[in-house]
């Protein structure tokens, strides 16, 4: 449930034993409590943020892995389907032969 | 008038410190009053008819239609990125009278400034004022000052009027558009409501949200030009966003409006402030770009018009008028299904859950 | 936006409309439990690109909407007081309680605060010791760690003026309630992405084995939703019924241990009542005896309501997916934003107002449009 934005960490402090660090996002720029995932994240990771606190670390490499896994099955998918509208434009053409 | 109190006619007039703050005697109409014009609106805002200090200012036309409009500006905090209140009301009132088709002219004034106010703080709000007024070649013809009790008001509240004169034959109006229409912005939307937001500090956001307040004449004239009577509706869509805009011209023309998904120009900040906080870019202020239609077949060329302007690099075509759902907008998605982009009932809550 | 905006690609999403078209040999019925999801789905269309292949019922996913009507009615009451600065998410400010909403206390004087975070809340308790600050802590297990924090960092410093009102629900009790319903109709479910991103989805296993049903963590954006049918649809035609995991690039199956700690320490599972559905037992959060002084309810003593619901509001039915919310009696004329019957409406997490806001023209459009 709710709203989890990512942004890269840029910087990190601690606040009087809270670790918190400032995170961008697509330029706009938050302070983020850090302390959940302090042990894993180091500046220039990805973060999910909610209300203020980085909830999980971004797996960058999932990411790109099931992304690329994605566009493969988009790519045959598409060149599945292009054939599918040829053969039945073809179809659609001979029955409207004579 | 304000109240003239003792402290007021006791305390020395000048010179006025930058630590100084508005008293109720600056608003009653003697010395410390003339102080405050000769020290901190003349220098700024001062032309010839301003300077005669007169109960009213004298102008002429040549013949032709004369536009008058007029708007209050309540905006907090006073200054943020991208300009203040004073720059905000200048463009305010400019833009409504080039939203009519109209060349503004002339430009009144009227102050309503809380007591304490620091001096400094007003002084640079004229000062940004006066900047606005004379790149736009618009003077500020009269004005008046009122200083309200501490408490009473929110540091400054500016009301403009802006009088200006019919440019042509070109009529853009509300009820004007027609099916087959294109409909244009003439840049990128959201950046003036999401500025407000993060300059108010409450939010904790930092960077790159500037407010987009700015004179539209300039592109608007292009336009009158190039389309005349053809430029059927004009519309900077202020509170509410470019979402509230279309809705009210859609109803007002007994049409529907089509948005396409993904051609409308959001910059990355404000996509991203939208995010954090739920909110649509599409219901978020603008005070530096308007939408306009005009038929389909003239849309190339009024879009060439429009990027030849600085403010207008980012213009583009993201819809078209229909006669389907009439008083509705409606948004098509990249996958082809329809969405409505209704009226909110009030303000845009951030959404967080 | 990186990490976001890649999971809106059109091209990928109609490949996987595609699929899912293909790999449904008849129309199945999923529901996603969480409000952010609901949303993306009514505002992208995708109950509509499925039409036919896939039936998504929407579940009771938000949090606001199923705050009991008692308890706004406490957060009210706590914010009418002239000593208390009341502090909550933006989104609870025009929820109705039996006769006004928070945005009508403020402009009746109340001292009413949007904040972005519970921290910044804890932040303007420190900065105004003389007055009380309550936060309205709304949410499912995604916000829990966040409210711990705020209690927990509130204790560290001593504040004395600081208090939680606590709503806070929980999902896997919600999706049993569902399940044991006999007109149950769900076949699979999308998970919630954030509440596994912090609480992992060890919870689902046991759920999935006892009732037969696929549960796939899912993540929010249009594509994240696609692959996330798609993978149900593929374990419902191989008869499969396991939890997996869509929303890899956030979540690992324990999710993330220190929040869940963090959690444990402040808060303990409640009976909690969900508004259209009553109570389900040991589904909701609640502060722990120990940090009872930051409880509000303990520390305001606003019990004994009197609650007045709409006769007329189907909230219950709607959020047990029973009931589109186009096909409620009351939809889009006694019951609009503007003149809310009940949170749905209100609530831009809700089904109702998702669908008054998206998708209303659905309704006029077989008019000819």
């Amino acid at each position: 449930m709710c709203l989890g934005i990512p942004g890269r960490i840029v910087s990190m402090r601690d606040d009087a034993g809270l670790a918190m660090g400032m995170v961008d996002f697509g330029g706009i720029r938050r302070e983020v409590c850090l302390a959940y995932v302090a042990d894993q994240v180091q500046p220039d990771d990805y973060v999910v943020v909610h209300v203020g606190f980085a909830i999980s670390k971004v797996d960058e490499d999932e990411a790109r892995r099931t992304f690329e896994a994605l566009r493969n099955m988009s790519q045959l998918d598409e060149l599945e389907w292009m054939a599918e509208v040829a053969n039945r434009s073809l179809e659609t053409m001979k029955s409207a032969e004579p | 008038m304000g109240a003239a109190t003792l402290g007021a006619t006791l305390s020395c007039a000048l010179p006025l410190g930058p630590g100084d703050r508005i008293q109720l005697g600056h608003g009653s109409g003697g010395k410390l009053s003339a102080a405050l014009l000769k020290h901190c609106f003349l220098p700024h805002l001062g032309n010839p008819t301003l300077a005669q200090l007169g109960d009213g200012a004298v102008v002429s036309v040549e013949a032709g239609e004369i536009v008058v409009s007029t708007d209050s500006f309540v905006v907090s905090p006073l200054v943020f990125p991208g300009g203040d209140i004073g720059s905000l009301a200048v463009h305010g009132s400019l833009n409504d009278l080039a939203m009519m088709g109209a060349e503004p002219r002339w430009l009144t004034a009227g102050f309503i400034i809380e007591e304490g106010l620091l001096l400094a703080e007003l002084t640079r709000i004229v000062q940004s004022m006066g900047d606005a007024a004379r790149a736009a070649g618009v003077p500020v013809i009269t004005g008046d000052t009122k200083v309200v009790e501490r408490g009473k008001g929110d540091g400054l509240f500016i009301n403009t009027t802006g009088i200006g004169v019919r440019y042509s034959r070109a009529r853009p109006a509300p009820d004007r558009a027609r099916p087959g229409d294109a409909v244009l912005v003439s840049g990128p939307i959201g950046r003036h409501g999401m500025a407000i937001m993060a300059a108010r500090g409450s939010l904790g956001f930092e960077g790159a949200l500037e407010s987009d307040s700015a004179c539209l004449w300039p592109m608007v004239r292009g336009l009158v030009d190039l389309l005349g009577e053809e430029l059927h509706v004009l519309r900077d869509p202020t509170r509410g966003g470019v979402a509230s805009a279309l809705n009210e011209i859609a109803a007002a023309s007994g049409v529907g409006v089509v948005l396409q998904d993904g051609l409308l120009p959001i910059p990355e900040a404000v996509n991203a402030a939208c995010e954090m906080l739920g909110l649509d870019p599409l219901y978020v202020a603008n005070e530096g770009m308007f939408v306009a239609f005009c038929p389909h077949a003239l849309a190339a060329e009024a879009l060439r018009t429009l990027r030849a302007h600085p403010l207008g690099e980012q213009a583009a075509v993201v819809g078209r008028v229909v006669a389907d759902h009439p008083g509705f907008v409606v948004l098509e998605t990249a996958l082809g299904t329809q969405r409505v982009v209704d009226l909110l009932p009030g303000d845009q809550l951030p959404r967080i859950c | 936006m990186k990490y976001l905006s890649e999971y809106r690609d059109p091209a990928l999403a109609r490949a996987l409309v595609r699929r899912i078209r293909h790999t449904a040999s008849r129309p199945w019925v999923l529901m996603e439990v969480c409000g952010g999801q609901t949303h993306t789905i009514v505002k992208q269309g995708l109950d509509q690109v499925l039409d036919g292949a896939v039936e998504l019922i929407h579940g009771p996913g938000c949090p606001v909407c199923v705050t009991p009507l008692e308890q706004i009615d406490r957060a009210l009451a706590i914010a009418s007081r002239p000593e208390v600065i009341f502090c909550s998410f933006g989104d609870m400010l025009r929820v109705p309680g039996s006769e006004c909403d928070l945005l009508q206390i403020r402009a009746r004087g109340g001292q009413i605060r949007v904040v972005y975070s519970p921290l910044d809340a804890v932040e303007i308790a420190r900065s105004t010791p003389d007055r009380e600050v309550v936060f309205f802590a709304v949410g499912f297990e995604t916000t829990a760690p966040a409210n711990a924090m705020a209690v927990w960092r509130a204790h560290q410093l001593g504040l004395t003026n600081f208090s939680l009102l606590v709503s806070h629900v929980t999902v896997p009790p919600a999706m049993t309630a569902l399940l044991d319903s006999p007109d149950n109709r769900v076949q699979g479910f999308l998970a919630a992405g954030h509440v596994c991103t912090v609480m992992g989805w060890t919870e689902y296993e046991p759920i999935a084995a006892r009732y037969r049903v696929p549960i796939v963590v899912t993540g929010f954006e249009p594509l994240d939703l696609l692959e996330g049918i798609a993978m149900a649809v593929t374990q419902l035609e191989e008869g499969r019924a396991e939890v997996e995991n869509q929303y890899v690039r956030a979540v690992r199956r324990e999710g993330t241990i220190l929040a869940r700690q963090q959690v444990e320490e402040v808060f303990q599972l409640v009976d909690r009542k969900w508004r259209g559905i009553g109570t389900i037992p040991q589904s909701g959060l609640g502060l722990r005896p120990e940090f009872a002084l930051f409880d509000a309810e303990r520390r305001f003593g606003v019990l004994d309501l009197r609650q007045e619901e709409s006769s007329e509001c189907r909230a219950g039915d709607v959020l047990r997916g029973r009931l589109k919310p186009a096909q409620c009696p009351a939809f889009g004329t006694r019951c609009t934003p503007e003149r809310p019957l009940g949170a749905p409406m209100v609530s831009s997490e809700g089904a109702c107002a998702a669908y008054y806001q998206f998708g209303r023209l659905r309704q006029t459009a077989g008019a000819g449009a």
